[in-house]
């Protein structure tokens, strides 16, 4: 399937796009857009404005995609929540990490194009699910 | 930058939630409904998320790149909004003068709170004011002393 979403991606479309490719669409193929109006017709648009799978009601576009796909995996709530801080910062959820993710994406952006980027980001996001997972599983931090 | 909008009176939850976020952003209030940020990415995508939340809450919102007819208009702006942020530091300052004065475990929490709280000022920050550096020394001078009282 054919994804579609802004140009020069930080941590809530990189974070989208791993979801996609490891929950939803393995083969998923992104094409990144400077304007809504260049969204080819046979992609599905994301964290785009005035799409489905984006923000709405204060969410961001992970947490958009974990409702519409019913994906109920409390890691993945817990991720939205630390993706939720990293994007938005209203502090709505007590997430830590979310600033060190934050800065860690923003500098990945700085130096790789969108393509580079979400390789890059994938086994970071594989790598926060896993000590994520196992923080829920243990019910501490996992060391 | 500009947002233009408007929001109905109720219901005021989305009112607050649009209001806080403005705040957080640094936004300067320049008339009842619009609002001014310097023109950067993070901030262009972050007033065209809240723009879309406040369609979503039944109001209107537009968004626009401008800027100020004459420098004396935009030094004026910006001695504002530098101002604005003055006011915050010193707060932050006379608070940690004030846990000095506090136990060591209640000053240790004084301590994550107020460096929390200068990170979010830091963030709104876009014409620092000398107050910045004061505010960092004040907490590195409490820093200091929780330090030295650890065991």
């Amino acid at each position: 399937m054919k994804w579609a979403t802004r140009a020069h991606c930080h941590v809530d479309r990189a974070a989208c796009a791993w979801l996609i490719r490891r929950f939803l669409d393995p083969d998923a193929e992104f094409v990144f857009v400077d304007d809504p109006d260049e969204i080819p017709d046979d992609a599905t648009p994301f964290d785009i404005a005035a799409v489905e799978l984006s923000h709405h009601s204060g969410e961001c576009s992970f947490e958009a995609f974990l409702r519409q796909f019913d994906l109920a995996d409390p890691v993945l709530w817990d991720i939205a929540q630390i993706v939720h801080e990293a994007d938005l910062a209203d502090e709505r959820y007590d997430a830590p990490e979310a600033a060190g993710l934050d800065v860690l994406l923003r500098g990945l952006s700085m130096i790789r194009g969108d393509d580079d980027l979400l390789s890059l980001a994938a086994p970071l996001f594989d790598g926060l699910y896993e000590y994520r997972k196992r923080a829920i599983l243990l019910g501490r931090e996992p060391s | 930058m500009l947002l233009a909008y408007r929001l109905p009176r109720e219901p005021s939850t989305p009112r607050i939630a649009v209001w806080r976020k403005l705040r957080r952003l640094g936004g300067a209030q320049l008339l009842d409904g619009l609002v001014a940020l310097p023109l950067d990415s993070r901030n262009r995508e972050q007033l065209e998320w809240l723009a879309g939340e406040i369609i979503e809450a039944h109001g209107q919102a537009t968004l626009w790149v401008g800027e100020l007819a004459s420098r004396a208009q935009e030094r004026e702006l910006v001695a504002r909004m530098a101002t604005t942020v003055a006011s915050e530091y010193a707060a932050l300052i006379a608070d940690a003068e004030h846990a000095l004065e506090q136990a060591p475990g209640s000053r240790r929490r004084s301590l994550a709170r107020l460096r929390r709280e200068l990170r979010r000022i830091r963030g709104r920050d876009y014409f620092p004011p000398p107050e910045r550096e004061r505010a960092q020394r004040a907490i590195d001078a409490l820093a200091q002393v929780v330090e030295e009282v650890a065991p």
